[in-house]
């Protein structure tokens, strides 16, 4: 086993550690497991970071590869939980984005690289307009499926005057719920819309069209009229709360949808394979 | 543990009210001061409405009890004999136990409430300012406040409200966070609503408006909360920018409908709202509930709360029970090896005491043009020499201490050696070793050691 490997299995290790602590942790009440969790999960973060570095400073076009685009996923996924974490408080997000990172990770490693033509001097202004900011607003959308989950989760307690028992009496207050989920919404909507408008960009300058019917850019564009309307509602309308929380649960799942089942199940310009074993 | 601690004291559960306020102490110096005579070394009271506890350490006379009650009762212009049913007596690992239970809270009326440690730390520095705590119940009051800080800390005996009121400000919290720049309007007045909105504004709440039928009634709780008063029929018009409600008239129906709840939501953009309808017949229509973004607690659901609540805190209490035995063990613990401490402060000061009678002997021999550096220099001398003449001895002590538990019988000897309790031996005293047949039997027992 090569160093390589051997760094994404530590990898791998310490973001199921951090996942499994963090998780028990907020299911017992125990401070110290979050705690040990949450060093695992950062220890986890930083080989992930140079993990990263090592397959960005290789030359050719391995960012194109699938294996690293699950991979970044998972590492901006862990970016904004500690975001998150740090401005509002929400360790609760471990719930929900600690396993994604988790299986996103794990899943990178089982992908073959997508053949993409990309001329080397644009390679960095496609990545980060397209993908970055992507993925980035997908990140953001896992914090508002989270935030959101909780927020139903906790409004449903009070609404039924069911006694706060266990993790719940811990949990945070339903607005610090809707804030996640306002911010993550506020700023994740302009970051879809960025990437899908490069990415258009970038089909017309390689494929020579702007659309081509492609399941994947059919669902991208469904997603962004919902993302589009939960933008709306919260910040136009001033909607907050249950609404919001639901609609933004339901745009996430499809994304998740498209970014697992389309990416990997059907043929189109995005679709990745698998390694096989 | 030989350390002789006493605990008396009587409580709610064992007095009523009118025995607790015959028998509440008002002045704790002037009583304590009483207390530390004959028998009685250190001593503390703790007088609230539901408890008098009176804290001794003595040295071990079975008058000491006795003498409290007596000091109590004379203390009270009451009888003795009132006293005697209702209050309990505990010694020594009881007398800790019980103090660590009151200082936790875990015998208060209301299971876990906090008053009472601040209550304990107030009469803790009245007994340290009368200087009637000394080496034990510094100790052990500080290892109170310590066990009380655990319970807190390990257990969730504290942990959720206990009290119409609170449940309603912790339900608040729970949905709007922080309270901080929220406003509320207080409908109708009851006693209940008051308190509620009087903890809400406790809570950091900005703004209190008051609506009641009476206006004058609106205005006069208005300057009390320094909120705005406003007419009732202005209500629905005020409600959009308020964001807890709590009612409490006496109206025969509804107040505030569910279906004009939607457009005073629609006009506050959908912000969260907390109504508290704490009245009966209810003020507030219960489908208000069903509505986004509003939640609808009534009087039975607050009490629903603080039942689960209380019933949580008395399970937790069970995890805190664990945590004073623990202490408590630990407690006698450190008082075992305390025995030997008021020796070492007793052989010190008695050393002190001959090097600075010494010293003023050669200061007389020497005259009054003695330079004050050379006074110095003597006084650091004589206390060093008498520390350092000391300082075997207590080695020995505290190593006898160590290796084999109680050091009763060295502290004894030592004691005598150093003549620290200052008994004054009879002339004869060699002579009664010496021709025992010429004196009693008590005679000879006298200075043989105990």
């Amino acid at each position: 086993m090569g160093s390589v490997e051997l760094l994404k299995l530590f990898v791998i290790g310490l973001y199921l550690a951090g996942t499994i602590l963090s998780l028990s942790g907020i299911l017992v009440a125990r401070k110290s497991l979050r705690s040990v969790g949450m060093a695992c999960a950062v220890a986890g973060f930083a080989l992930h970071t140079f993990d990263m570095g090592l397959v960005t400073s290789q030359p050719g076009n391995s960012l194109t590869a699938g294996a690293f685009y699950y991979s970044l996923f998972s590492w901006l996924l862990l970016l904004i939980w500690f975001l998150a974490w740090w401005r509002l408080k929400l360790g609760f997000l471990a719930l929900t984005i600690s396993p994604l990172a988790l299986l996103f990770y794990i899943s990178s490693l089982r992908l073959a690289p997508m053949h993409v033509t990309t001329p080397p001097t644009l390679l960095g202004l496609f990545f980060g307009l397209h993908i970055g900011a992507l993925f980035l607003a997908l990140a953001l959308l896992a914090v508002s499926f989270g935030a959101g989950l909780a927020f139903l989760h906790l409004e449903r307690k009070i609404k039924t005057k069911e006694p706060l028992t266990g993790f719940r009496k811990d949990l945070p207050s339903l607005s610090t719920f809707d804030r996640a989920v306002h911010w993550a919404v506020a700023a994740g909507f302009p970051l879809y819309t960025v990437g899908l408008l490069s990415g258009f960009f970038w089909a017309k300058l390689t494929w020579g069209k702007v659309f081509s019917w492609d399941i994947k850019e059919l669902t991208s564009i469904t997603i962004w009229f919902l993302y589009a309307s939960l933008f709306y509602q919260r910040m136009v309308t001033g909607r907050q709360g249950r609404r919001t929380a639901i609609l933004a649960i339901w745009v996430f799942a499809l994304a998740m949808l498209s970014m697992l089942g389309i990416n990997l199940l059907t043929p189109s310009h995005h679709s990745f394979t698998a390694v096989p074993l | 543990m030989n350390a002789n601690i006493h605990l008396i004291g009587l409580n709610h559960r064992t007095a009523g009210v009118d025995i607790r306020e015959k028998y509440a102490l008002s002045s704790l110096e002037a009583f304590e001061k009483m207390l530390v005579h004959g028998p009685v070394r250190e001593a503390l009271a703790l007088s609230t409405c539901n408890r008098v506890e009176i804290l001794i350490v003595s040295d071990g006379s079975p008058a000491a009890a006795d003498h409290v009650l007596h000091c109590w009762a004379e203390a009270c212009s009451q009888p003795v004999s009132g006293l005697v049913s209702h209050t309990y007596i505990h010694e020594n690992e009881q007398a800790v136990e019980h103090l660590f239970r009151v200082a936790g809270s875990l015998d208060s009326m209301v299971l876990g409430e906090p008053q009472i440690l601040g209550q304990l730390k107030e009469a803790y520095r009245k007994a340290v300012e009368s200087g009637t705590a000394k080496i034990v119940i510094n100790r052990l009051l500080h290892k109170a406040f310590f066990v009380a800080k655990r319970i807190r800390s390990e257990t969730g005996v504290a942990s959720s409200a206990v009290s119409i009121s609170y449940a309603a400000v912790a339900l608040a919290r729970k949905i709007f966070g922080e309270l901080q720049g929220k406003r509320a309007m207080l409908i109708g007045a009851g006693e209940m609503a008051e308190l509620a909105a009087m903890h809400l504004l406790g809570a950091g709440i900005e703004h209190i408006c008051v609506a009641n039928r009476t206006f004058a009634r609106a205005e006069e709780l208005a300057a009390r909360f320094k909120g705005t008063a406003i007419p009732f029929d202005a209500l629905y018009s005020k409600l959009p920018e308020v964001d807890i409600v709590i009612s409490s008239t006496g109206a025969p129906t509804a107040v505030i409908h569910a279906r004009d709840m939607k457009q005073v939501l629609k006009k506050r953009r959908h912000k969260p709202m907390f109504f508290i309808d704490i009245a009966v017949p209810r003020d507030i229509d219960p489908d208000v509930n069903q509505l986004d973004n509003a939640y609808l607690y009534d009087i039975d659901d607050l009490k629903e709360v603080v039942e689960e609540n209380l019933a949580q805190r008395r399970d937790e209490a069970e995890k805190a029970s664990t945590i004073v035995r623990e202490e408590v063990q630990a407690f006698s613990h450190w008082l075992g090896s305390l025995e030997l401490q008021p020796t070492i402060v007793d052989l010190l000061s008695s050393g002190e005491r001959i090097a600075q009678r010494e010293l003023q002997k050669t200061l007389r021999r020497l005259g009054p043009d003695v330079p004050e550096e050379t006074r110095k220099a003597l006084e650091v001398l004589v206390t060093s020499l008498a520390h350092k003449l000391y300082h075997e001895p207590i080695v020995y002590l505290k190593r006898r201490a160590r290796e084999e538990g109680p050091a009763e019988r060295f502290v004894h000897n030592v004691r005598r050696i150093f003549n620290l309790d200052e008994e004054t031996v009879p002339e004869d005293a060699h002579v009664c070793r010496h021709k025992p047949s010429s004196l009693s039997g008590d005679q000879i027992c006298q200075d043989k050691p105990q």
